[in-house]
């Protein structure tokens, strides 16, 4: 995967859509605290999902953080 | 919560659904139900096993359900799991059609969840390569979140064992869910979050929607959708760049903006549904969890469009952080249980989309078959997360919308979104486009008609030349011809002209209704002014002041009245006006001015909302048309007898005055006060031969009352100047065979704008004021003059040729009213706005609905007082009403109902059926629209033109009344019967009641054997008992004398009221029958409760004969909350009951508790539980009659020498004179039965739990022996207070026990009635 998905490329993209600086939001941050909705959640799935990650929005949404997602990711091997 | 023995209780949300479907158990729609299309190569082994692992772990699909006393419980239990049904239609011709046609029956069929599974699934194979994948899910496991998560797990589970790495992370138990609500209901969030809620709709006025009326989901949906545009998505992926907004927010703010311009009010509150999911224990577990936040939005119409959406967008960030607590909670909190008024319009459901199923390698389609009840109307939008394919399914409930309703507000709704996409500000934004536009300002107003340019004047010279012997005028022994009426106006004209009055001139008039007064006006339009018409008698002041505003050339009269106003311009006498000429001979040489059709032709003064008259000016061009246009319309001719009796102040009387000139035809002028006297005026219609005549509906209503108005053989009746009622239309029909025809106009717009046939056979309800008259268009509009489609509400505007040019001296006031019309093409068209309130109908009619400003406010709430009439108006027992607001002593405004009956109504009925009218609108309208108090009258007052004068409706009394004397015969003759038997000094008050006086039920058999004699009525002993007021017993003697049958339910029907509910009086108080079936013993308790509380009884069905399904005590609680619900829609309910009456009362509180309504005071008198008399012997056969005995209030112990039979009993009874003596055979044998039938019901009975307190008052000098203890209660109530009375069983509800235990209960009732502030549970 060229474009493989990284920790800190989720955080930008997370930031970018929450209109925050990546350096704001944290590994164990509430991302529904900061601003994120359902509509957001399902963007970020469907762009992380480009990039090559099985994640599915209903995943996302149990533990809203980007320490859980993360962990979700690298849990699954790209297909 | 995996067995019976460990069940939960379900969530809040699961019980919003539960009680939803205990009110509508039959309803399909609970069953929510998808069908996902895959074509192309599946593995069907591999696809197969994925579902039915989800389905597995998808637990909550397992649940099963009872419902016992503590509320329905639920578990999951293992053999209610879905197993995954294969169906194979290979061989079938349309398989898919088939397919289709197997999932629509399954999902058609209503599941109760208590004795059916909640899930199925079906893989249907139509091929190889065509499957369909049917689920169908109660709406108790799953909303469509969790239908979606169902599918995205098969999906996850079959991309896995197709070889895919995953993480395959489960679906959550169910089990947390309900742990999560628990823990949600006694949190702190749930504080916080009720409050938000109520501070949003604080002050909400009654909430619209697309449809005016509310109502509960149907059994079916009507629905349309249609992708959008991909022009409209790019426009909304535009405006949300630009709009730094969400799209979904600015499809809440468009579809609120919508729904705004159909409801007529801002703001509007539009349903949000809310997920609920993400980070909370629902987030992948398969349950119901959807909630619907009320999103209350302001639409201002100019401010920029993209600070709206960015506002909207703020309101649903805040609203989300609250949108765990449930509307069905909220709706509680603002008093609106049940499927009771709306606390949301429209759903704006937003939602994106994920494409699990091209992921798993599938090509797949799914399609949502259900989504659950529909109350109202859903806008659903479905598209990818960035908006592309945008999709809009319409849901609506068929109850409120028709299919091509719905229809029409998808294509609408499309490009209204199209068009607001684009725009700067709400305003400029119509909600018609294309065709729709077009047709409802353009199609419905194709009116344009040819007609002379030309004047009254010139119109009937014309006549008078082509007709001169023909009648023109008939006044009591006088008749003139065209020839003389055309001398008589010429002469007079030239005398107006050699006083100084010339052409555009204005001459007034004050004359009273004569031959003279038709030929002034005549006269003053030949001399070239136009006529002003003054009421002769009206105060002088209010002449004056028109007078000065209108400055007239000249002032016409009879010398008395001219004497008595204050004029600065030269007077002329009536009677030398038209004295015969000096000098016979040739005409005069000084030409007659050429009057043009832009000169003015009449000014009328109409009052203005302010109180300062307005006068309306009204060019010959403009009435030209409505003459010319009614003379042809309604093929008017010499033929037609015509008649003036409206008042000439009001401008009907325009075409009475003029038209008959118009067609050669008579005209009968009427006697000054004749168009007020019904019987007059019918006399003079038969011996004129008249044929043409106009009524003001009221007036109309008074004259078909009137006996002489039967059989007259009019040909034509108009009515105009009110609203023509449906009933006014019948009842016309029945009584006379002449055409009806309903008109409609301002003084402002030449008479008449419209026209309606109120033929026979015409239905309409409303009667419509119709189509628009030649060259004259309608226009509904929103408040933004924007047109409105057909249904909807407005305000009426008028624009054409018949316009008046304005008020006179008034070009502020002209401006206002008669503003630019932007429907037209020529730069100065006007329009009139007329301040009414009207709708389309389909066939472009229009529906009159009252007065803009005949709309008040109350309490915060705009109440339509029209609405209000309009709903009253359906009672039988409304022959004619007005409602109005007004101040009650306190100075509180409340609405009162003014009602005229229909003839022969007994006074003695009013107070009840006053109630029946009040409980007829309480199933009509919103609590807030509900009258206070219903006044009776004998007539409306009307004004001098005829017209309901509200200034004269009588304040109502809202005051305990001074002593009434007994007046009508009737009445005069029971209060003697009251004053003899009871040994009086005098006569009572007409409103004395017999009990209260000293009257008991002896002396009560007395009564109705005196009166029974006297009057020959067929008086019963119960009718005493229900009607015991002289005015109410002489009001049912009355109505006795027209039915007589019903003397045998006097007394013995289903409900007795005890004590009549009063304006203003608290929540009332119901008494169960003892044994024998009758709540006559709790007269004297009604007579001496404080506060004017409503007492009623309830009465055992059995007394009018074995009643059906009721095999239970259970069943007949249930009946009789049924009944109590029905008389007073809230709670809360106060139940009282002696002895059998007890046992019912607390399984009443039991059945009242389990609809969720507020249960108040349930009292006891000395009654004990079922399993106390199971433990002894069953009654022996004697029982009942020992039973009676106890009733008529003898101990059968004390007679033992008493046969205890029917026969000896009822020669007992009757040698003592007593009451239950002299009832009818039936009426024993009723009460016979039902103590047998209580007495069986109470053996078979199962106490259930009653979770709250009982007021217990023991028969203290009782129960000495029988061992009978209050206790006994303990297991089935909450709390037991119990108050011992020094009293036997049997004397309890008589006064003397009374005075013991009444003051408890007193208290006990008012502490109940106090609100106590709604907070959230602890």
């Amino acid at each position: 995967m060229s474009d493989a998905l990284t920790l800190e490329r989720m955080r930008q993209d997370a930031a970018d859509i929450l209109h925050l600086d990546a350096a704001e939001i944290g590994d164990d941050d509430n991302l529904m605290e900061l601003g994120l909705d359902s509509l957001r959640a399902m963007t970020l799935a469907m762009s992380w999902r480009q990039a090559g990650a099985a994640i599915e929005f209903t995943d996302l949404v149990d533990d809203v953080t980007l320490g859980s997602w993360w962990q979700l990711v690298q849990a699954a091997e790209p297909r | 919560m995996h067995s019976a023995a460990t069940a939960a209780p379900l969530t809040e949300a699961q019980e919003g659904l539960w009680y939803a479907q205990q009110l509508d158990p039959g309803n399909p729609l609970f069953n929510t139900g998808h069908c996902t299309e895959i074509r192309g190569p599946l593995d069907r082994a591999r696809f197969s096993a994925a579902i039915s692992q989800t389905l597995a772990e998808a637990d909550a699909l397992a649940l099963n359900f009872s419902d016992g006393n503590a509320g329905p419980r639920q578990w999951i239990d293992a053999r209610r799991r879905p197993v995954l049904e294969q169906v194979v239609l290979t061989a079938s011709g349309d398989a898919a059609r088939h397919a289709r046609q197997l999932m629509r029956q399954d999902l058609e069929t209503p599941v109760d969840p208590c004795s059916a599974p909640l899930a199925r699934h079906v893989l249907f194979s139509l091929g190889e390569e065509l499957h369909f994948w049917y689920q169908r899910v109660h709406h108790l496991a799953a909303d469509g979140y969790g239908m979606a998560l169902i599918e995205s797990r098969a999906l996850q589970l079959y991309r896995q064992s197709g070889g895919a790495q995953g993480h395959g992370k489960p679906l959550t138990p169910f089990q947390r869910v309900v742990a999560d609500d628990a823990a949600y209901r006694v949190s702190g969030q749930r504080r916080q979050d009720a409050a938000f809620w109520r501070g949003q709709l604080r002050d909400a006025d009654g909430i619209g929607s697309l449809a005016e009326a509310s109502a509960m989901s149907a059994h079916r949906i009507l629905q349309a959708r249609q992708n959008l545009s991909a022009e409209t998505v790019a426009l909304l992926q535009q405006r949300q760049a630009n709009a730094q907004c969400a799209w979904p927010a600015i499809l809440t703010a468009l579809v609120a903006a919508y729904v705004q311009r159909h409801a007529g009010q801002n703001p509007v509150i539009v349903g949000a549904p809310w997920m609920g999911r993400m980070g909370h224990a629902s987030a992948r577990c398969v349950a119901t969890v959807m909630n619907v936040m009320p999103m209350r939005l302001e639409l201002d119409q100019d401010a920029p469009l993209d600070e709206v959406f960015r506002r909207c967008a703020g309101q649903l960030t805040l609203a989300h952080r609250h949108g765990r607590y449930r509307s069905e909670q909220l709706r509680r909190d603002l008093g609106l249980p049940g499927g009771q008024g709306r606390i949301h319009g429209p759903l704006v459901n937003i939602l994106p989309f994920d494409a699990a199923y091209r992921r798993a390698g599938l090509d797949a389609r799914q399609e949502v078959l259900c989504a659950g009840p529909v109350d109202d109307f859903n806008f659903n939008f479905r598209a990818a997360p960035d908006a592309s394919d945008l999709r809009l399914e319409l849901e609506a409930n068929p109850k409120l919308y028709r299919a091509d309703e719905v229809q029409q507000h998808l294509t609408r709704f499309a490009a209204f979104l199209h068009a607001a996409l684009q725009a700067q500000t709400l305003r400029p934004v119509q909600t018609l486009h294309g065709a729709e536009f077009e047709h409802w300002v353009h199609g419905v107003n194709q009116t344009s008609h040819a007609v002379p340019d030309t004047t009254l004047v010139a119109l009937v010279a014309q006549t008078c030349a082509a007709h001169p012997q023909a009648e023109a005028l008939r006044a009591a022994d006088r008749s003139i011809d065209f020839a003389g009426f055309d001398t008589l106006v010429g002469h007079a004209a030239r005398r107006l002209q050699a006083a100084g009055v010339g052409r555009g001139d204005i001459v007034a008039v004050a004359l009273p209704r004569s031959l003279e007064m038709v030929l002034s006006l005549h006269a003053i339009q030949r001399a070239g002014a136009a006529w002003l018409p003054l009421d002769t008698g009206q105060p002088a002041a209010r002449s004056a002041r028109i007078l000065g505003v209108a400055q007239p050339a000249a002032l016409i009269g009879e010398p008395d009245t001219l004497a008595g106003l204050a004029c600065t311009c030269p007077t002329l006498a009536v009677t030398s006006l038209f004295a015969a000429p000096e000098h016979p001979g040739p005409k005069s040489a000084a030409a007659l001015p050429e009057v043009q059709p832009g000169d003015p032709a009449y000014v009328i003064f109409t009052s203005g909302s302010t109180g300062e008259p307005k006068g309306v000016v009204v060019s010959h061009r403009a009435i030209v048309n409505r003459l010319l246009w009614m003379r042809e319309h309604y093929g008017l001719s010499a033929d037609d007898c015509f008649l003036q009796k409206t008042p000439y102040t009001f401008d009907v009387s325009v075409w009475e005055l003029f038209l008959p000139m118009l067609c050669a035809a008579p005209l009968v002028v009427a006697a000054p006060d004749v168009h007020r006297d019904p019987l007059a005026l019918a006399e003079l219609i038969q011996r004129e031969g008249v044929d043409v005549v106009h009524f003001v509906p009221s007036m109309l209503a008074a004259f078909l009352d009137e006996p002489a108005s039967r059989g007259l053989a009019l040909r034509m009746v108009f009515c105009s100047g009110e609203a023509l009622s449906a009933r006014l239309r019948d009842r016309f029909h029945v009584c006379l065979s002449a055409a009806l025809h309903n008109l409609y106009g301002p003084t402002e717009a030449a008479v008449d704008v419209s026209w309606w046939p109120a033929n026979a056979d015409d239905r309409s309800d409303p009667v419509p004021i119709g189509f628009p008259v030649w060259n004259t268009q309608l226009h509904v509009l929103d408040a933004c003059r924007r047109p409105l489609p057909a249904g909807v509400r407005g305000q009426l505007y008028l624009a054409g040729v018949q316009l008046a040019d304005g008020y006179l001296g008034r070009p502020g006031l002209t401006a206002a009213r008669f503003v630019a019309n932007p429907f037209s093409t020529r730069p100065d068209a006007r329009m009139y706005d007329t301040g009414d309130l009207a709708r389309w109908r389909i066939d472009g009619a229009v529906e009159y609905l009252g007065r803009a400003d005949h709309q008040v406010k109350l309490r915060g709430q705009r109440i339509e007082l029209g609405e209000i009439e309009a709903a009253l108006g359906q009672h039988p027992l409304c022959r004619q009403l007005t409602v109005a607001l007004r101040p009650d002593t306190a100075g509180e405004l409340r609405l009162i109902a003014y009602v005229v009956p229909p003839d022969g109504h007994p006074a003695g009925q009013q107070a009840q059926d006053g109630q029946a009218i009040l409980d007829h609108a309480r199933q009509q309208l919103p609590p807030a629209m509900v009258p206070s108090a219903v006044v009776w009258l004998a007539a409306l007052p009307l004004s001098r033109n005829g017209k309901l004068d509200s200034k004269a409706l009588p304040a109502p009394d809202f005051t305990p009344q001074a002593m009434r004397l007994p007046t009508t015969p009737g009445e005069i003759e029971v209060a003697h019967a009251f004053q003899h038997i009871l040994g009086l000094p005098e006569p009572p008050g007409a409103d004395d009641d017999f009990f209260a006086l000293g009257g008991h039920s002896l002396l009560a058999a007395r009564l109705a054997s005196a009166l029974r004699q006297d009057t020959g009525a067929k008086l019963t002993l119960g009718a005493v008992f229900e009607h015991p007021t002289v005015a109410g017993l002489a009001g049912w003697l009355e109505h006795l004398a027209d039915d007589a049958a019903a003397s045998d339910e006097a007394g013995f029907g289903p409900l007795f009221t005890l004590r009549a509910a009063r304006v203003g009086a608290p929540a009332a108080l119901f008494c169960i029958h003892p044994a024998g079936g009758l709540s006559w013993c709790y007269g004297p308790l009604a007579r001496n409760l404080s506060a004017a509380r409503p007492v009623y009884g309830l009465q055992s069905p059995v007394l009018a004969g074995t009643p059906h399904g009721i095999g239970s005590l259970r069943e007949l609680a249930t009946l009789y909350v049924d009944r109590l619900q029905a008389l007073q829609a809230h709670g809360p309910y106060h139940l009282l009951g002696w002895s059998v009456g007890g046992i019912i009362a607390q399984d009443m509180a039991c059945v009242l508790r389990s609809r969720d309504a507020e249960v108040g005071v349930v009292a006891l008198l000395d009654a004990y539980p079922s399993e106390v008399w199971r433990a002894r012997p069953p009654a022996a056969a004697d029982d009942a009659w020992r039973a009676i005995l106890h009733i008529a209030g003898f101990d059968p112990a004390s007679l033992p020498d008493l046969d205890l039979g029917r026969d000896s009993v009822i020669a007992f009874l009757r040698g003592r004179d007593h009451p239950l003596g002299a009832l009818t055979d039936p009426q024993l044998h009723g009460i016979l039965e039902a103590v047998a039938f209580n007495n069986a019901l109470v053996r078979a009975h199962r106490q259930q739990r009653y979770d709250g307190e009982l007021l217990y008052f023991r028969a203290a000098l009782d129960h000495q022996a029988d061992g009978l203890d209050p206790r006994a209660w303990e297991p089935w109530v909450a709390g037991l207070h119990v108050h011992d009375v020094p009293s036997l069983h049997g004397d309890l509800p008589g006064p003397p026990a009374l005075a013991h235990w009444l003051p408890v209960l007193d208290d006990r009732l008012q502490v109940a009635d106090t609100p106590v502030p709604a907070a959230p549970d602890p």
